[in-house]
């Protein structure tokens, strides 16, 4: 209630009615309407049709050059219960759906000279390669659709402090905000054979107290850009405990974050013939459960005409194993081949492929995108996803979701 | 025989002092375009080969001139790109630095440029076209005089130096006579016309001739784009702490 209160307060203080105000002023933002089609029924989750909205509205406001208030607010609804149907308004993000209204941002900026300080729910943003960021550790994400998630804020305190070619990042979190994972009753969780026509109870989480921190230094050489990162705090993806219930017979899954250390390291290098981006994270957890492992990636980029191709491989070394069942996306796209390309057919209208091969062979992920804008506001965009591989595999597991959305947006 | 003698030695020098002159005539725009920053708003509009029309609107600001520059394009609209931000740190001895702020993503990523070729954003600019042209990376010839729609130029072929990389084999600049400010130029690759820019609408700003309207017309999609500059300001009170990548994240 306190956090509401605080939301409002903040909101109607930057952004308040006074005309004046207006010059400084400016907003964005869109409504988008999204229909998806399942072609085969899963356990569990008969539902093959869903459509959703979002409208996303992200003003901002700009007191002095160096001063900055700026926002973002969803409004959700869908039909298939993926989406809250009360009118709470979320702002740390902790919610097993997605909220019907929620603060994505809220934030006060002031940078001078070469320090800059953002204070409230942020987004933070590490790392350098595009398949997959091991050291982007504050950056959890909404995972309700695994493979079509997006980024979570995090409530920060971020100080840089920069000169031309150096940057330290020192960030702040007061307290965890967890990736939203699939929804226990619906089609993104795969039950296992085993425990095929047992119910799975979501009997909540236990969020750990205290705060994270971390930092980042990054360096713009003259032939390649590199930083250094070390994180303390906790994993925003759960470890999930597991227990056999009676009356009724069900399966109570709890969540539960561990503590983990991270240090880190990416590269940015342009060289004649294409970009070489490489990244990698090593994970250390006092939480006896977890895991501890290296993830890595490295990826070529080249820009074409107007193709632009990404490929690489996504690697992890295992120092630990995990004692308990886990949800971690991160972890189970290592081990793959990822690709994408995308090609600008003109101003308005772009397709894009990606693919993503699991090294075992077991998982393969394809996605074909077509996206075409009309006019000044909106833009049409279809997808194809293909979903294949055995039910052991993270990806392969999903074998009977791949699916085709078409997507209408107007953006203001 | 000696007529003969004074020919040949008339139309060695003067091929050599032609060759001199242009030069010294790229030299002049550029010293006379010469200025320590510069902001405008760009009005963008993109015709394609059947006639549609799609518009973008970005304001620039760059910091240095002339091959050693800083320089930021932040899209106001259409208002699905509004936010995104694009940050260019050039170099006179390589190719130039890139990253772009994308708001979707909350995100600055730096762009692979292998390849200046590129359109820049849809548009029938490509990356190299909107480098400043340093006048060390060419070589100039003059190769005669002709008016651009009724102004007296010279007409002068510029070339790649030697080492230096660029789409085009050669291009041939108009430059009027009156103020030396480019009116026309056409890039070639081989000897297939690429592309042809227009400079139109031209206004004294602060000292500095400018052209207000650019039409870049792409010869190989029949398509061409408009870009006509708002609110132009030469020599702002810019600070290299504006053109970093925390700034562009801070919008």
């Amino acid at each position: 209630m306190f956090f509401r209160g605080a939301t409002l307060a903040l909101f109607l203080c930057a952004f308040g009615t006074d005309q004046g105000l207006g010059q400084g002023l400016s907003h964005r933002g869109y409504l988008e309407t999204a229909v998806t089609a399942y072609p085969q029924a899963a356990p569990g989750d008969s539902g093959r049709w869903i459509g959703q909205s979002l409208l996303r509205y992200e003003p901002s406001y700009k007191l002095t050059p160096g001063f900055r208030v700026q926002a973002s607010f969803d409004a959700r609804t869908d039909t298939h219960r993926q989406a809250q149907r009360n009118w709470d308004l979320s702002f740390w993000d902790r919610t097993t759906q997605w909220p019907a209204f929620a603060v994505r941002q809220l934030s006060a900026s002031y940078s001078r000279g070469p320090l800059s300080l953002e204070l409230g729910k942020q987004f933070v943003r590490w790392g350098k390669t595009d398949i997959l960021n091991p050291t982007d550790r504050f950056a959890p994400r909404d995972y309700l659709v695994v493979v079509d998630n997006e980024f979570l804020g995090v409530t920060a305190a971020r100080l840089t402090l920069a000169s031309q070619s150096d940057s330290l990042d020192l960030v702040f979190t007061p307290r965890l905000t967890p990736s939203r994972i699939p929804l226990l009753s619906q089609r993104w969780v795969v039950i296992p054979p085993a425990a095929r026509g047992l119910t799975l109870n979501d009997a909540g989480a236990r969020y750990p107290g205290g705060p994270q921190y971390g930092a980042r230094w990054n360096h713009q050489g003259r032939a390649f850009e590199s930083s250094l990162s070390f994180f303390q705090g906790f994993n925003h993806l759960p470890l999930l405990d597991t227990k056999l219930m009676a009356n009724p017979l069900r399966i109570d899954v709890t969540r539960n974050y561990a503590k983990i250390r991270m240090w880190g390291a990416d590269v940015a290098a342009p060289l004649p013939w294409f970009t070489l981006k490489a990244e990698t994270a090593w994970f250390q957890s006092d939480t006896q459960q977890a895991g501890e492992y290296v993830l890595y990636v490295v990826q070529l980029e080249r820009q074409h005409g107007e193709w632009l191709f990404i490929g690489g491989y996504a690697g992890e070394q295992v120092t630990r194993r995990s004692s308990v069942l886990s949800f971690s996306p991160d972890r189970g796209l290592a081990r793959s081949l990822v690709g994408r390309a995308s090609y600008t057919i003109d101003t308005n209208r772009s397709v894009t492929f990606e693919g993503v091969a699991r090294q075992n062979g077991e998982g393969f992920y394809l996605k074909f995108e077509y996206s075409h804008a009309f006019g000044q506001h909106w833009r049409l965009t279809g997808q194809a996803v293909l979903l294949r591989g055995s039910e052991s595999d993270f990806i392969g597991q999903y074998h009977r979701n791949s699916f085709g959305a078409i997507k209408l947006r107007y953006s203001f | 025989m000696n007529s003969l003698k004074l020919c040949l030695w008339l139309a060695v020098t003067s091929s050599t002092l032609f060759g001199q002159s242009a030069r010294d005539i790229v030299a002049e725009v550029q010293k006379r375009s010469q200025a320590d920053s510069q902001r405008y708003e760009g009005l963008l509009q993109v015709i394609d080969s059947r006639g549609k029309t799609s518009e973008k609107q970005w304001i620039y600001e760059r910091l240095g001139s002339h091959g050693k520059s800083k320089a930021t394009i932040r899209f106001v609209a259409p208002a699905e790109v509004k936010g995104v931000a694009l940050l260019v740190v050039s170099y006179p001895d390589r190719a130039s630095d890139q990253w772009m702020w994308t708001p979707a993503i909350n995100r600055e990523r730096r762009i692979a440029m292998q390849d200046r070729r590129t359109r820049f954003f849809g548009t029938d600019f490509s990356f190299e076209d909107l480098e400043e042209r340093d006048i060390d990376h060419h070589e100039y010839s003059m190769k005669g005089e002709e008016a651009i729609e009724g102004e007296p130029c010279w007409r002068i072929e510029a070339r790649p130096r030697p080492g230096k990389k660029s789409q085009y084999t050669r291009s041939v600049i108009w430059i009027r006579k009156t103020n030396y400010t480019y009116a026309q130029m056409e890039n070639y690759s081989e000897d297939k016309l690429i592309r042809r820019l227009k400079y139109r609408r031209m206004e004294n700003v602060q000292g500095i001739w400018t052209a207000r309207t650019l039409e870049m017309e792409d010869m190989t999609r029949s398509s061409r784009t408009i870009l006509k500059l708002e609110s132009l300001k030469y020599n702002l009170l810019l600070t290299d702490d504006q053109f970093s990548v925390q700034a562009l994240r801070q919008g």
